[in-house]
């Protein structure tokens, strides 16, 4: 399986504090295809980030059932979720959140350390991935000697040398300024367009949510708007 | 790339606070091999001495305080038929230095007819024996004090005495002991002290013990019951003790060595397991939300918890190596001379002391370890990357 298709059903999720209940998202329906590009926006607050990990596996939801191809994760122990983690989801980040004393190359090997596979097929798969996303120059340069630009593009490389079906990229251009930010966004459709992978990010930003075929609008846990991006920003080449 | 490559990168993080952490572990370490290294020689001397069946019998205020010489016969007669001593050799306390320099030597002046019998261990041959006998001035010296004087067999030495009448008496080197039990002493014979002494006008024989060699411990206990009670309520009353607990006393004079040495060992492990504990807790609070991303790439909980853990393990055992590898090479190129009041001429270190202090560094690494990497085991992956998202 090389794509997934995502659906939700009737998913709650509450977080407590003080035996309070904070509802964040209430009974959410959704249905994304294998190979779409969804962009998820709304104001802070809205279930965004929640959502994301929710789809990824990283947090449970209150009620309700999340189907990931056939997995599903309300059903998965943490244990399960961890290993289904590292086999279909590729995670980016708006910090990058990188190993600083790895080199680039060290950063994207790392998830390639919990599969059986040689040195040298771990080296292969790295520098494809670092080809890919344009940095096969800079395999053993440390977080610190790149742009942030640069960073960003390790990690997304990162999230796809282990092949996932599905990419979650939480605010992925939100710490880069707007010329890099269109070259990342420009990555991700690359990864949709010629890869088939489906892409979902979180974004605040109107811009970024443009290179998607899809927009979703959500607010205080509700699904608002569900829009197709027929107008969705063409994928130029990269660097 | 490994596993064990990214936690010695870990370490690189932060290189100042690994180093001094680092070290922070290898200096109590350094002390802790020295102190059980010589916890565990003197523990070797006692075995030692245990075998040689040997009773000092000083006066029971203080060895200071010196019996006369004819209680030796008085002692002997207690068993005639020796049936459960072998031979009784009095000693006098010299004090002698040699002339220029500070320390005061272990020198004693023993009997000269039994001496012989008395050191069975220190294995005089018949020559070394005949050449105790015939020379006045023979001496026999341990390994510890020729080699820091430089003495040879056969040398002529000269020693100041510290305590009054202030002799300075020669010498000729007869024995050089091996035995390390005996390697910072300096005996010579009774009858040249007596006789300097009567020189000077002080003619009054006397000892400040004399050791009674046993034929087995069940008569040595025997003995030192009956001589304490033979001479109870005299003006010379004595106390009996085996050389170990005599040994023990002269150490602790200089305060409880041993128990000090002990002591230090526990707060050193303390010391480091706070100091460890912290760092690593640090190193965790820093990492929280790379942990996470570790956690979301797929790195299972336990796997989390086996680096976190083998990190702080890392680091331990490096500040323990560090500690103990100078220390075995300092002690090997200079040997510790400021230990004369104690039975070691040369601390060496222990092969006890080093597994023990890196048996120390495996259990403070896994304590100041456990819960940092029990809390990141435990970290709840969506919390940590929403706090720092």
């Amino acid at each position: 399986m090389s794509t997934a298709d995502i659906e939700l059903i009737d998913v709650r999720k509450a977080y407590y504090k003080d035996r309070l209940e904070i509802p964040v998202l209430d009974g959410l329906n959704l249905e994304i295809s294998a190979g779409e590009f969804v962009a998820l926006m709304g104001p802070s607050g809205s279930g965004k980030s929640t959502l994301l990990h929710l789809i990824g596996g990283l947090d449970q939801p209150t009620g309700g059932s999340v189907r990931v191809g056939d997995a599903h994760l309300e059903r998965m122990s943490e244990r399960e979720l961890t290993a289904w983690r590292s086999r279909h989801v590729g995670f980016i980040f708006q910090m990058y959140h990188l190993v600083p004393v790895l080199t680039a190359a060290q950063n994207v090997e790392l998830p390639l350390l919990l599969f059986r596979m040689s040195s040298a097929e771990r080296k292969v798969r790295v520098a494809t991935a670092l080809n890919v996303v344009g940095l096969g120059d800079r395999m053993d340069h440390r977080p610190n000697q790149l742009s942030g630009g640069q960073e960003q593009r390790v990690a997304i490389a990162r999230a796809i040398v282990t092949d996932p079906d599905v990419i979650l990229a939480d605010e992925p251009t939100g710490d880069l300024d707007a010329k890099t930010s269109e070259e990342i966004l420009d990555l991700l459709g690359h990864m949709n367009s010629d890869f088939g992978k489906t892409i979902l990010m979180v974004t605040h930003d109107p811009r970024a949510a443009r290179h998607a075929k899809r927009i979703l609008h959500l607010d205080k846990g509700v699904l608002h708007r569900d829009e197709t991006n027929t107008s969705h920003a063409p994928v130029r080449t990269t660097a | 790339m490994t596993i064990t490559y990214v936690l010695m990168q870990n370490l690189r993080r932060n290189p100042l606070r690994s180093a001094l952490t680092a070290v922070a572990f290898a200096l109590p370490m350094a002390v802790f091999v020295a102190a059980i290294s010589f916890v565990v020689a003197l523990g070797r001397i006692a075995r030692e001495n245990e075998r040689q069946l040997r009773l000092g019998v000083h006066h029971k205020v203080s060895i200071i305080n010196m019996l006369p010489e004819g209680m030796r016969r008085k002692i002997e007669a207690i068993d005639p038929n020796r049936e459960r001593m072998v031979a009784v050799c009095g000693m006098r306390w010299f004090g002698g230095r040699v002339p220029g320099t500070p320390n005061t030597l272990q020198s004693l002046a023993a009997d000269a007819d039994t001496f012989r019998i008395i050191y069975s261990n220190l294995a005089l041959s018949d020559e070394e024996a005949a050449q105790w006998q015939r020379e006045r001035r023979a001496a026999v010296v341990g390994r510890g004090t020729a080699e820091r004087y430089g003495w040879r067999l056969g040398d002529r030495v000269v020693l100041e005495s510290t305590i009054p009448p202030y002799l300075s008496l020669e010498f000729r080197i007869v024995k050089i002991m091996s035995d390390p039990a005996q390697a910072t002493f300096f005996f010579f014979r009774r009858d040249y002290l007596e006789e300097s002494l009567r020189e000077k006008g002080i003619d009054s024989p006397r000892c400040n013990i004399f050791w009674v060699k046993c034929r087995s411990a069940a008569a040595m206990r025997s003995l030192q019951k009956d001589i304490d009670a033979l001479f109870a309520n005299s003006p010379d009353e004595t106390k009996s003790e085996d050389e170990n607990a005599l040994v023990a006393g002269f150490t602790q004079a200089a305060g409880d060595i041993p128990g000090l040495m002990r002591a230090m060992a526990v707060v050193v492990v303390f010391v480091v397991a706070l100091v460890a504990g912290n760092t690593m807790m640090m190193s965790f609070r820093e990492r929280t939300r790379e942990l996470a991303v570790f956690k979301a790439i797929g790195f299972q909980s336990r796997r989390i918890f086996v680096i976190v853990l083998a990190e702080s393990l890392m680091l331990s055992m490096i500040g323990a190596v560090a500690g103990i590898v100078p220390t075995a090479v300092v002690l090997a190129v200079f040997p510790t001379r400021a230990l004369s009041y104690t039975p070691i001429s040369a601390l060496e270190v222990s092969p006890v002391a080093v597994a023990g202090s890196l048996a120390i560094a495996l259990a403070v690494g896994l304590a100041a370890g456990f819960w940092p990497a029990y809390q990141a085991m435990r970290l709840r992956t969506a919390d940590a990357l929403r706090k720092v998202a």
